[in-house]
């Protein structure tokens, strides 16, 4: 039962750091009043264009690098069709979501065949050695790939730059109320394009981790609804990245536990009582199509907590998220 | 320096489509002088004030700030140039702090980084350094110094407020002073402030005149945007006029008075009278009484109406926009939630009932803004046509809609209305229509159903003049066949023309209530506008210089109220 649970956290943190990665950039992007649907396709260039690099070269940062690149060259498509050309923002981000799925399958046919060493597991200089020997959490969170570090290094990072910087400061008038941002002198069109582009390689970053550290190869549609997961993270996490932190460890213990629930038997013994009964409720709780539904069930259940406590007045939702820009209109 | 004016904008001109908001107007602003900007809605005030803060840039026009000749492409340019303005609805972020909403754009770096702060780790030439600089004022923020200059200010001009508390937590009046600091916080030489008093209670409307009397005294230029005439000869030193995008007059406010400015915003022109014979008044169709509402942003704009209109009456309702028409008409069609009083259409109690109660109780509504409430504006004229009619048995076909049934009545509707540009009814959609053919349109809608009570929201707002002429007899018409109705107008020759009884809403109030053949205009542009009649005790301390020429200009038109006129025109 403890190597389980060891195992079982192990895989929840590096679920979660593909969740923390696109969940911070979509966070970003949306705190700027741009909904970025297209998180999933973005992934997926990342994780296809940075495993093709780290093949090609060896190297796991240049891959990263390119991963990222490929998240932004994305990302800057839906920033044109929605800051320039303010088109639909839910549109232009499905249809990313689709343009990357297909685009990465074409594209990604001949990878298929190839693996590699995934980025190497490292620990902590100095204190390190030390850590892993921690019980239980010592190996799953301190044994991590250098992107596992990073993802839990930029939440911070992240608060502060959005709390506590002029950029950030501005960044966030312009996704509650660009005009009144304008009137100050922000530049709304320049922070929209810096938003969106920080989300799309925050989206590539998390897929290069997937395909470069977390698994190692490249299959076509890999990401497997995370990027849509991530969405329904930042709304789960009412746009703040420590609650984003917390609800990525969550979901990414969903995720882990889905992908093990099949070895462990929850189910009573034939003996006990009540065991027609609930079998076929833990069987139907513990299906990994309906524990796949979870995350979305959660963050349904703090949508509507949310909405039920504020009564509506003061969602954390951006106040201007979906709503395109224009000066002159009365 | 008297004479040499601090700001001067020139033959500026800007068209929106199918809209000339401003038709070559001049502006010139004195500093230290408080400077009304007064006018209708609709008058091209706003207008103006964002192309000074470079919000719109003008088709035509210069600006010049002292000696500079501005080019004001973006707010920023205003805000460098020394212009600051506090927006009718308030440009603040509610989830941000008092001190992030004031130093939003100023790139205030963390203390540690600041130029003149003596006691910083960082050795000045570090702190010098333009990438050191640049990338401080980007990626760190420092509140501690603003807020310290916010309070400081705060307190000079005598406004309490704490400057790290949450702006969603302040009132409209404290928020209004937030706005202030804004413009302060970036030593401003001017302000705009655009019709500043729109959400204040009138003691703190004091309160804000106390205030900008001091700025004024401290040479600030203000610019001060209202349609109130009190507000104007309270506080300003002159006011520019402003009518229909035109400039009409500038004059000091020492020389003038409220009849006369009064006049000038309201304009005389009469494009034609209309004849109407007596109708017989029957029984009440709508009895409301103590109908109180609250307007979009949840402020109360019905405070306390008495209303009752009876079978072919017309009460016609006078006011400058704002004052709680939109809430009233809406209230009056069941569309809009009432916080308190009762309503009764032809005896029956709709308080509180949905709005198809009031559709199926006979009432009909024409609102203001046709194309947002008016009609689908990209359905089909049969669509919209049918859109009260629908459920009427004779366009069933079993479970169905029978869509040539409709279309008929639709085509009958075109032809018996008049309304032109319909070449095929499902072919041509309400929005491809004219103003006037669309306002057509949707009267054949309400009418055709021969309501009870008609509620007409500026039923001629906007339409051409013929389209105008057939709306007003189509009204008269509705009359004469029994009909109940509520006619809000700011077009003052419709409302004498059309009504048997005139009411004036002001603030949310019916303040003045008059018969067309007793009516006044300079009494109603008065009563409209929230100037002081007669009566009130403030008028006892009138001088006579004051009175003497109001008395000889109004002699000649209506020798009747010249008293009343003479004595309100004279502000403070």
């Amino acid at each position: 039962m403890v190597t389980f649970a060891a195992g079982l956290l192990d895989a929840t943190v590096q679920a979660a750091t593909v969740l923390i990665l696109a969940g911070l950039g979509e966070l970003i992007t949306e705190r700027a009043g741009v909904l970025n649907l297209g998180v999933e396709g973005m992934m997926l260039a990342g994780a296809l264009g940075g495993f093709i690099v780290t093949v090609l070269t060896g190297s796991h940062w240049l891959g990263f690098g390119v991963g990222i690149l490929c998240g932004m060259a994305l990302a800057l498509v839906h920033a044109f069709l929605c800051i320039t050309l303010k088109s639909d923002q839910v549109i232009s981000g499905v249809m990313i979501t689709l343009l990357g799925g297909g685009l990465t399958t074409y594209f990604g046919s001949a990878w298929v065949e190839e693996s590699i060493d995934g980025f190497p597991e490292v620990t902590l200089p100095l204190i390190g050695e030390y850590l892993v020997e921690i019980p239980l959490i010592g190996e799953a969170f301190f044994r991590s790939t250098a992107t596992d570090y990073l993802a839990l290094l930029l939440v911070p990072l992240g608060w502060f730059f959005l709390t506590r910087t002029n950029l950030g400061l501005e960044l966030v008038s312009i996704g509650e109320d660009p005009e009144t941002a304008d009137t100050m002198g922000v530049s709304v069109f320049r922070l929209r394009y810096l938003a969106v582009l920080i989300g799309g390689g925050f989206a590539g970053a998390a897929g290069a981790h997937l395909s470069l550290a977390f698994s190692g190869l490249w299959v076509p549609g890999m990401t497997a609804g995370r990027g849509w997961i991530a969405v329904a993270l930042v709304i789960f996490a009412q746009w703040r990245p420590s609650r984003l932190l917390i609800g990525a460890y969550l979901f990414g213990l969903l995720d882990a536990f889905r992908l093990r629930s099949q070895s462990l038997s929850l189910s009573l013994e034939p003996g006990t009582p009540l065991a027609s009964v609930f079998n076929p409720v833990i069987d139907f709780l513990t299906n990994p199509q309906i524990m796949g539904t979870y995350p979305y069930l959660a963050t349904i259940i703090v949508l509507t907590y949310a909405v039920a406590r504020t009564k509506g007045d003061r969602l954390a939702v951006p106040d201007a998220l979906l709503e395109p820009y224009t000066r002159e209109t009365d | 320096m008297a004479d040499h004016a601090f700001l001067r904008m020139e033959d500026i001109y800007k068209e929106f489509p199918g809209v000339v908001a401003n038709d070559h107007i001049d502006l010139s602003v004195n500093g230290g002088e408080i400077h009304g900007l007064l006018g209708e809605n609709g008058a091209g005030k706003s207008t103006l004030m964002k192309i000074l803060y470079g919000l719109y840039t003008p088709d035509s026009g210069e600006i010049y700030l002292g000696d500079d000749r501005l080019e004001l492409d973006t707010p920023q340019d205003a805000i460098d140039a020394g212009i600051g303005m506090v927006h009718q609805h308030f440009k603040l972020i509610p989830r941000l702090t008092v001190a992030e909403n004031v130093v939003l754009g100023q790139r205030e770096p963390a203390a540690t980084f600041r130029a003149d702060n003596d006691d910083s780790r960082l050795p000045e030439s570090i702190r010098n350094n333009r990438v050191v600089k640049s990338l401080a004022e980007t990626f760190s923020l420092g509140l501690d110094a603003p807020e310290q200059r916010i309070q400081e200010l705060a307190d000079q001009y005598g406004f309490d407020i704490d400057v790290s508390a949450n702006v969603a937590d302040l009132d409209v009046g404290q928020q209004q002073r937030v706005e202030i600091l804004k413009a302060l916080y970036r030593d401003v030489d001017l302000l705009v402030l655009d019709e500043p008093t729109a959400v204040l209670s009138p003691t703190e409307a004091d309160r804000l005149f106390d205030s900008l009397s001091r700025l004024a005294d401290e040479g600030l230029s203000i610019i001060f945007i209202t349609h109130k005439l009190g507000e104007v000869t309270a506080i300003a030193d002159r006011v520019t006029v402003l009518r229909e995008g035109r400039r009409v007059d500038t004059v000091p406010v020492a020389e003038t008075t409220q009849a006369d400015l009064a006049e000038l915003m309201v304009g005389r022109e009469v494009l034609f009278r209309i004849e109407k014979d007596d109708a017989a008044h029957g029984d009440p169709v709508l009895e409301a009484s103590g109908l109180r509402a609250d307007d979009d942003r949840g402020i109360e704009s019905l405070s306390g109406l008495d209303l009752t209109v009876r079978e072919g009456e017309v009460v016609g309702i006078a006011g400058v926009s704002g004052n709680g028409q939109t809430e009233l008409a809406e209230a009056l069609a069941g569309i809009r939630e009432l916080t308190d009083g009762d309503l009764r259409i032809d005896g029956a109690d709709l308080t509180g009932a949905s709005p198809r109660a009031f559709v199926d109780a006979g009432v009909s509504f024409v609102p203001e803004d046709r194309l947002r409430y008016g009609c689908a504006e990209e359905l089909s004229v049969l669509h919209n046509a049918g859109m009260k009619a629908y459920r009427e048995d004779r366009f069933a076909d079993g479970p169905l809609l029978d869509y040539d049934e409709l279309g008929r009545y639709a085509e009958s509707l075109v032809e018996d209305f008049d309304i032109r540009g319909v070449s095929d009814v499902t072919d041509i959609d309400a929005g491809d229509l004219s103003g006037g053919n669309l306002q057509k349109l949707i009267l054949a809608r309400e009418l055709d159903r021969d309501p009870d009570l008609l509620i007409a929201n500026q039923p001629t707002r906007g339409v051409d003049v013929g389209a105008i002429e057939f709306i007003r007899e189509a009204i008269l018409e509705q009359r004469e066949q029994g009909t109940g109705v509520v006619l809000l107008s700011e077009d003052l020759d419709e409302i004498t023309d059309l009504s048997d009884r005139i009411l004036v809403i002001y603030e949310g109030e019916f303040v003045y209530e008059t018969t067309p053949e007793n009516a006044d205009r300079e009494r109603l542009g008065i009563e409209m506008t929230g100037g002081r009649v007669a009566d009130e005790p403030a008028d006892a301390v009138n001088s006579p210089e004051a009175v003497a020429p109001t008395a000889a200009t109004d002699g000649a038109e209506s020798t009747d109220s010249t008293a009343d006129v003479a004595a309100a025109g004279d502000g403070d």
